[in-house]
């Protein structure tokens, strides 16, 4: 049985960036899995992502995305297309570091074999804004894609009977996607 | 002439932390820290429960999570006086130090190292002699000839494969770079370890805050973990002996690797010693509360002027007059409107952007200042303030490190050399040292303390109709942080938050003054300005946080960073 984590990343607090944490709280609060898949929301982890990829055998990142596609496109992204990324020289270790992360956990031998970037490109980063429709609306398609995933390494999954609310904690009062 | 050189290593969405140095006979004769991203983060906050401030000022920044939720119902219980139980106390500090250690480690390893080490000498180097210099230096079990072997294995794999990946952009062959290759193949033989052990304190912070890295278990008043030693689902001592296994694991690490690692390689490079003093006013918070009313702590706060570490002022709690009295933030040369500089809790975050201006406005950063003169925060600043103080523990493992590294530098290096660009990183290592042994001992006293039979965790908030004022502070792995809430009717009407790198990464002042960031880098050595390895060094050791933002991955590759020789 593998391990299977889906990881909502990006920050809560500024606009379309959300979309990660967003549709990770989403998933776990209409589905279901099997034994070895987790979901969490980790925020913006920087090089820390790394403490949270080691011993895992499938990453699936959901984040936003900057690919000059219309707002709200949904692209996957493999190991391989994301690793093409030459690293940056740091100077702070907060900046966005997936492929950084990818490449130090495998020095250390625990890398995640598969890694997977849910990729849903974004509209505005404005704090304290709400997602924006278009990327809302991108929800479904988003999650299904990371459904097809889990189903392709082995993981299993079922809609629960009974939803249990979605804790969007930031958006209070704000429209959510119905389930 | 000078030449100008830009250091910006991000993307347009991304926008952090941009340098600009300018650079005369190989040296940096000035300097621009600069934060290109505007955040005004703070401004969601007004109108809200401040009961609940803490759980968005956790998602200030993805690193420094723990600390802003800290020092968010800090703030709110000041301005409330309320007392803390001592089990939430205990719980707390134990969070800080386990997040701390793992910010340390990382630190050093992942953002740091591979400034000083120099990867692509490691399949030149002798496993055997690697090993036999790392048995001299300590007993630690990863040091045989087989794990050097098998690190350097990883180090040729990479290079033979030809897909250098996150050893693309280092500065291999810099003349600045000065290990052995032995010495090179032990400190990353070191990185790869340390990835384990950086994910051991980790696991400590999800057990105790219920989650990592966004903890769920701070209320304003205490904590909300339960204490039941025998029930399943509370804090039990079946959950405290897990946290008690890891920080034991995590401990020798810090002691027999991580410490001795940086001075060897301090005593190694002893001629940066010289370099990066920048700012030598320091300011240090007091933390890890040892009672319920945050008057007795473990770690010693206060401020030193001028560098002058015969005469130290200590701060006696969190709310120290000084302190408080002491803040103010100017906006000259920030991106923000208004004139004088204010008080955080009079505060204003009104952006007035120009474009990047070398003697006007040219970063979104404010200039924070105490008593109107610019201060240095960050593990340096603890250690000298604890030193000079005479505090027990700091002077342990202080004298410690120094003797070390003196003796690998084969010349003394005192306390004072501290004040430097490896000052700061020597620092940050004694400090993971004391947070090490510290640990152990706050783990006993909540121990112990529940055994007693006490197992309250929380006082309930109250607030009252008129207006109230709070400030939190806290020693964060990257020094001393403040939130500052104004309070009326139960709602926030006023929010600040001066942070680390903020008063590190602070732009020049009405009068002139540069921040730290800008003035550790005047004087520094630049051998060759399209590979400003010895600026990134400077700044490294300060270990900066800038937006603490946003996360967007751009597919194109744009976050490389591009360094523009003007």
């Amino acid at each position: 049985m593998k391990k299977i984590k889906i990881c909502g990343v990006g920050s809560v607090l500024l606009g379309d960036d959300a979309v990660g944490p967003y549709t990770a709280r989403w998933i776990a609060a209409n589905y279901e899995f099997g034994e070895g898949v987790e979901v969490e929301d980790l925020g913006t982890p920087g090089l820390d992502l790394i403490a949270y990829m080691t011993g895992i055998d499938v990453l699936i990142l959901i984040d936003s995305v900057e690919n000059r596609e219309p707002a709200g496109t949904v692209t996957v992204y493999d190991k391989a297309a994301i690793t093409r990324q030459r690293p940056a020289v740091r100077l702070d270790p907060h900046s966005p570091c997936i492929t950084e992360s990818i490449f130090v956990a495998e020095l250390a031998g625990d890398g995640p074999e598969d890694v997977y970037l849910i990729g849903v490109t974004g509209e505005q980063l404005e704090v304290g804004a709400p997602l924006s429709d278009s990327v809302r609306n991108a929800i479904p398609l988003t999650v299904q894609n990371v459904l097809e995933r889990v189903v392709l390494h082995g993981g299993s999954w079922k809609k629960r009977e009974t939803a249990i609310e979605s804790d969007i904690w930031w958006e209070a009062a704000q429209m959510r996607v119905s389930a | 002439m000078a030449k100008r050189i830009t250091i910006d290593p991000i993307s347009r969405i991304e926008g952090h932390l941009r340098v600009d140095v300018e650079v005369e006979n190989g040296s940096v004769s000035n300097s621009w820290a600069s934060c290109t991203m505007w955040r005004g983060i703070e401004n969601i906050l007004k109108g809200r429960d401040p009961r609940e401030a803490w759980l968005f000022t956790q998602r200030f920044c993805g690193v420094c999570t723990t600390v802003h939720a800290m020092a968010s119902v800090r703030s709110v219980e000041d301005a409330l006086k309320l007392e803390i139980p001592l089990n939430a106390q205990y719980i707390r500090n134990l969070i800080l130090i386990n997040h701390g250690l793992h910010d340390h480690i990382v630190h050093f390893y992942h953002l740091s190292a591979l400034d000083f080490v120099d990867i692509l000498k490691i399949p030149a180097a002798d496993p055997a002699k690697t090993s036999a210099l790392a048995e001299s230096l300590t007993n630690w079990p990863g040091n045989s000839k087989k794990a050097f072997l098998a690190a350097q294995d990883k180090v040729k794999a990479v290079a033979a494969s030809g897909q250098l990946g996150i050893f693309t952009n280092g500065y291999w062959g810099h003349p600045a770079m000065k290990l052995s290759p032995e010495v090179n193949l032990l400190a990353f033989a070191h990185y790869v370890q340390a990835l384990e052990y950086q994910r051991k304190s980790v696991q400590a912070v999800a057990i105790l805050g219920s989650k990592s890295p966004h903890i769920q278990n701070l209320t304003v008043g205490g904590v909300s973990n339960a204490i039941n030693l025998d029930s399943l689902a509370t804090l039990n001592m079946d959950r405290l002996v897990m946290i008690k296994k890891l920080m034991d694991e995590v401990k020798p690490f810090i002691d027999q690797v991580y410490l001795p690692d940086v001075c060897a390689i301090a005593g190694m490079y002893s001629d940066w010693f010289n370099y990066g003093a920048g700012v030598t006013n320091y300011l240090a918070s007091p933390d890890l509360p040892t009672d319920s009313k945050n008057t007795k702590f473990d770690l010693v706060g206060g401020y030193i002027m001028d560098g002058n570490l015969s005469s130290v002022h200590r701060f006696d709690g969190f709310r120290d007059k000084a302190f408080v009295d002491g803040v103010t933030e100017g906006v000259d040369h920030a991106w923000y409107k208004g004139s004088e500089p204010l008080h955080p809790w009079k505060g204003e975050t009104e952006p007035e952007y120009t474009d990047w201006q070398a003697e006007g406005k040219y970063s979104w950063v404010k200039a924070p200042r105490f008593n109107g003169k610019p201060m240095q925060v960050g593990p340096l600043a603890q250690i000298l303030v604890g030193y000079a103080a005479g505090d027990p523990l700091t002077r342990k493992h202080t004298d410690k490190a120094l003797d070390l590294i003196s003796t690998v530098a084969g010349h003394r290096i005192g306390v004072e050399k501290l004040q430097s660009t490896m000052g700061r990183h020597v620092a940050r290592a004694i400090r993971a040292s004391m947070l090490a042994e510290l640990g152990e001992k706050h783990w006993t006293l909540l121990v112990n303390n529940i055994a007693s039979g006490d197992v309250a965790i929380h006082n309930n908030p109250v607030f009252p109709s008129g207006e109230i004022e709070g400030v939190g502070v806290h020693e964060a792995p990257r020094g001393l942080l403040s939130h500052w809430s104004v309070i009326k009717g139960g709602k926030l009407v006023n929010y600040q938050a001066v942070v680390p790198s903020t008063w590190n990464g602070s732009p020049r002042d009405a009068k002139g003054q540069h921040g730290p960031y800008e003035a550790s880098l005047l004087k520094n050595p630049i051998a060759d300005p399209v590979r400003p390895l010895e600026a990134i060094r400077t700044i490294h050791s300060f270990d900066p946080c800038m937006a603490c933002a946003c996360h967007t991955f751009d597919p194109e590759g744009k976050a490389i960073a591009t360094v523009k020789v003007l």
